[in-house]
């Protein structure tokens, strides 16, 4: 995150509120500030707001090229629509379910299912590395302990609804349950349980491994 | 998605103490941060998606996805090379597009002569012409973020963006 393009940047360092006025008013002011065409509202909303984007997107499991395409196709439209949405302050929201609903076209679409059959074997093999990548790579090797890795391995194998969710409770700063809500099409009420159930499990198998 | 109920049944199972909780928050913590590190937004999307502001754009119509045929047709088992088929509407005019792996061809009605460009991004698309009768063909495939761009006798108009 760059810190200090424009005062409101400092949204990355408001408290969590799960979806509170807080940050929703913020987000509303920023969307308010990028209508009138100032691009560092914009640009802040880019920087605030691309993890929940791409949790959204890795959640869905797509192949690296599609989670990719998606996320741009998520951005452009939000660009493009941007002095049309009728509630500023639920943006967040608004990305979130665009990029669910992204995700479960490209999903459906017979020539991707074909392509994406085995999402997880192609990401490892179909990666194109930037520079930048290449850099975050290196650093994350020194990064990467043991626990980290057990952690992730666990993680990602849990049963598909817990990776889903947990996927995007990651997102950071850590999505609301109204964004949890649309990027998963479930009920916010449902969500908290299903995370409590989801953290024991990665709990129980944490133990399982002795690494707790 | 159809199995995101199931495994509600037992979801009303005895709230997490006090202590418990604060051990899966910091669970939940410790995972945010191994994302951080093993799953980040790669900095060049970010910076197609800071670039995008170039997008916002109210003097534009938005000619909204009516119909796609991945979600509104019925899925033909095997046709894995049959035309993905859009349309669009703005107001009175209807853009209908057919999307094939040899490139896209479509339709501009009421017809009438437009500039197309094919987008797939931020920065100007390829040019295309329709001829009198709003019809026009693209020989490239698009692949990834897709929208057209119309130049009409009544001014721009943007398709919803969508991938392909």
């Amino acid at each position: 995150m760059t810190a200090g393009v424009v005062p409101s940047t400092a949204y990355d360092d408001l408290p969590y509120t799960r979806g509170g006025a807080v940050d929703r008013a913020d987000v509303g002011a920023l969307v308010q500030s990028a209508v009138d065409g100032d691009a560092a509202a914009w640009k802040a909303l880019v920087e605030g707001l691309s993890p929940l984007v791409w949790s959204v997107v890795r959640a869905h499991r797509l192949s690296d090229a599609d989670a990719h395409e998606v996320y741009q196709t998520v951005w452009f439209r939000f660009a493009q629509h941007l002095g049309r949405i009728r509630e500023p302050d639920k943006a967040k929201s608004w990305l979130a379910s665009t990029a669910r609903h992204e995700c479960l076209k490209v999903l459906k679409s017979l020539r991707r299912l074909t392509v994406t059959d085995d999402p997880q074997l192609l990401d490892r093999i179909s990666e194109d590395r930037t520079p930048e990548q290449s850099f975050i790579d290196s650093e994350e090797a020194a990064a990467q302990s043991e626990r980290v890795r057990h952690l992730w391995q666990e993680f990602e194998e849990l049963g598909e609804r817990c990776r889903q969710l947990l996927r995007i409770l990651m997102a950071s700063p850590k999505p609301g349950y109204q964004e949890v809500s649309a990027a998963l099409g479930i009920a916010v009420g449902s969500i908290g349980p299903l995370r409590q159930r989801c953290l024991r499990r990665l709990r129980a198998r944490l133990e399982a491994r002795g690494a707790v | 998605m159809s199995d995101m109920n199931d495994d509600l049944d037992d979801v009303f199972e005895e709230e997490a103490l006090p202590d418990e909780e604060f051990a899966l928050e910091l669970l939940e913590e410790e995972l945010r941060r191994a994302t951080a590190i093993l799953d980040p937004v790669p900095p060049a999307l970010r910076q197609i998606a800071v670039e995008a502001f170039a997008l916002h754009d109210l003097d534009s119509r938005i000619a909204e996805l009516a119909f796609d045929s991945v979600v509104d047709a019925l899925p033909v088992r095997g046709a894995t090379g049959a035309p993905r088929m859009l349309t669009f509407h703005a107001g009175e005019v209807t853009i209908d597009v057919e999307l094939t792996p040899q490139g896209l061809m479509g339709q501009v009605l009421p017809p009438q002569s437009a500039r197309i460009e094919v987008l797939s991004g931020p920065q100007a698309g390829s040019p295309l012409a329709t001829d009198d009768m709003g019809r026009f063909t693209y020989e490239a495939s698009p692949a990834g973020p897709f929208a057209l761009r119309l130049r009409t006798g009544e001014g721009v108009i943007v398709t919803d963006w969508l991938t392909v």
